[in-house]
């Protein structure tokens, strides 16, 4: 077995384990993506359930607010990741005390993702029928239990597509992340098998990230079946 | 239907302020509804009947300053957020497009109005069972909205706006979207209600049919007005503005048959001391064998084209048009004495000025 893997992918197996092996490339991305994905995604949602909330529709609607709001995600959405990496360099530095491998990558990375995220939210929420949340105001109900059991129940299927695609695309940004030093699938894909002409060593790398988005992709799909009652 | 008012609105305004125009959505209305009552609200499309009944709950604000919301003596306008909320929880709502959530099972949707009921989870649990069973869908109670028919899901919405006992229910449009069987049985439901409960029922529809169904009072709206307010009764067998009228003959149909009487050989070719009346008559009156009268008492023939006999909170009403023939005299007299008996007689055509 080991024989034929050698012979196929010489590069793989010499450079399986190791601190900058395959393995650790698997947990740089999946570290990678946790934390961009929760904090990220915490951040987008509260963005999000705001937008829909101060929106001049919403049930707290103020102008004010959501004009700036929209404004801010809008900036932060329109700057283009590559850039946002060397930007945010000095914040990085503060935050989390270091601007390299996969805990530098995490600030761009959530700059990133949750602007993104939180029109993502916005554009789930408001879809959710008016005259529902008109019943729950009915009911007596206020902001906080709206947003709760109204909004992100009822929500809830159509978040979870979205979230699943948010994540595919935060995979996509961690290999652009690891491309410039963050380290992870993405760079060992480039600097290790691209860079140094091992093809297999791309090739194995690539399916591996392919692999983790699929997993989501299916996971995602099968929950958001299974409680969508529509 | 006591003298007591539950509901008390004084010089509400809405007006939405658009970029380019204002809306006027409800114009000084004045509003009282005693408990008990099956309050009918009907008017067009646009009239301003939903934005006036949110304002009984503040879903709705009144625009002016001079508004007064008054609900069970307490002045809605005076309250904050909180108190406000608590007294919402006490008018229930139930709406066109039922607004149930999807994500829920009928239990949870009706579980849903109970969250800040301060009751346990197993008393919470019983008195879903409880409104289930009083709407009629026990058995549904593990399904999903999308599994069940509009009256089916009406019947949800109507569990859900009553888990809190409210003193008052509002339905605007509840049965706008369900056939006329299903409309039939949830009116039932509601007359039930109101007999069983004391319930006091805001009844908001485009559908004069439904108003006759259960309505024990009617106001009319128009652009925003309520140009014509009353008795059920009263409102039916005299009303007063036009639009009441067309309301009125989309179930009676009497406005519309005229145009066919009218094109009938008799009508066309009325003779001296022949014409064409409308009698109207309440209660009391129909029972006398009027047609008989007339002709017994001044020889007056009556030919019926069109009639319509309705039961109005158990009182007959009647509306007729009638070929009245006699000679000029004979039918002089039969129309007074028709007058002086409570009967409303409004002469269509006549053979006696050169009618053609
Ligand atoms: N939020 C709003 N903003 C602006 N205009 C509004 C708003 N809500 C209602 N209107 C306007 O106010 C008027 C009255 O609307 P309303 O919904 O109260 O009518 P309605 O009698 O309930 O009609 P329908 O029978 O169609 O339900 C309409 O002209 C409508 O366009
Ligand atoms: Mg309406």
């Amino acid at each position: 077995m080991l024989n034929f893997l050698n012979q196929v992918m010489p590069n793989v197996v010499e450079n399986w384990s190791g601190d900058t092996g395959m393995v650790t490339g698997i947990w740089q991305t999946l570290y990678m993506t946790f934390w961009t994905t929760l904090i990220g995604g915490l951040i987008g949602l509260a963005l999000g359930v705001a937008l829909v909330i101060y929106d001049e529709q919403g049930i707290m609607a103020n102008k004010a607010v959501y004009s700036i709001l929209d404004k801010f995600v809008n900036v932060f959405r329109s700057i283009p990741f590559i850039i946002l990496l060397s930007v945010v360099f000095p914040i990085t530095q503060f935050i989390v005390g270091t601007t390299i491998g996969p805990k530098g990558a995490l600030v761009p990375l959530i700059i990133g993702t949750a602007p993104f995220y939180a029109r993502q939210v916005q554009n789930t929420l408001v879809q959710i029928d008016p005259g529902v949340i008109e019943s729950a105001e009915a009911l007596g109900y206020g902001p906080w239990t709206i947003i709760t059991k109204v909004y992100l129940r009822e929500g809830l299927p159509d978040l979870i597509r979205t979230s699943v695609l948010t994540i595919i695309s935060i995979i996509g940004l961690t290999a652009m992340a690891g491309a410039v030093g963050a380290g992870g699938l993405g760079y060992i894909a480039v600097s290790k098998g691209y860079q140094r002409y091992q093809n297999d060593i791309t090739i194995v790398a690539t399916l591996l990230i392919l692999v983790i988005v699929f997993i989501i992709q299916g996971l995602g799909d099968l929950w958001a079946k299974k409680i969508d009652h529509r | 239907m006591s003298d007591q008012p539950i509901i008390e609105l004084k010089n509400i305004d809405v007006i939405f302020k658009e970029p380019e125009r204002e809306v006027r959505a409800v114009d000084d209305v004045q509003l009282s509804i005693n408990k008990g009552d099956i309050f009918g609200i009907v008017g067009y499309s646009g009239a301003g009947k939903s934005t006036l009944v949110r304002v009984i709950n503040l879903l709705q604000r009144p625009t002016n300053q001079a508004a007064v919301v008054k609900v069970n003596g307490a002045d809605l306008l005076k309250l904050n957020a909180k108190e406000l909320r608590t007294k919402r929880r006490k008018i229930g709502m139930i709406f066109q497009h039922f607004n149930l959530m999807n994500a829920l099972t009928i239990a949870d949707n009706v579980d849903f109005a109970l969250k800040k009921s301060g009751l346990s989870k197993v008393e919470r649990q019983q008195r879903v069972a409880e409104l289930l069973e009083l709407v009629g869908l026990a058995d549904k109670s593990h399904d999903y909205p999308s599994q069940l028919s509009g009256g089916q899901k009406q019947r949800v919405g109507i569990a859900r706006a009553l888990a809190n006992r409210p003193d008052i229910l509002i339905s605007d449009e509840a049965t706008s979207a369900l056939d006329p069987k299903t409309t039939a049985s949830i009116l039932g439901l509601l007359a039930d209600l109101n007999r069983k409960l004391g319930l006091t029922i805001v009844l908001i529809t485009h559908e004069m049919d439904a108003v006759k169904q259960i309505c024990n009072r009617v106001a009319v709206m128009d652009a925003g007005k309520v140009i014509e307010e009353g008795d059920l009764l009263q409102v039916f067998s005299q009303p007063r503005a036009e639009l009441t009228k067309d309301f009125i003959d989309t179930t009676t149909h009497i406005q519309s048959s005229l145009a066919v009487v009218e094109q009938q050989a008799i009508v066309q070719n009325l003779q001296p001391g022949e014409v064409l009346v409308q009698l109207g008559y309440v209660g009391a009156a129909t029972d006398q064998p009027l047609i008989t009268t007339l002709y017994k008492q001044f020889n007056v023939s009556a030919n019926i084209l069109f009639g319509n006999l309705e039961i109005l909170q158990d009182t007959p009403v009647g509306q007729l048009l009638v070929v009245l023939s006699g000679t000029p005299k004979e039918t002089q007299q039969a129309l007074r004495f028709m007058q002086e008996n409570d009967v409303q007689v409004t002469v269509l055509k006549s053979g006696d000025k050169g009618g053609n």
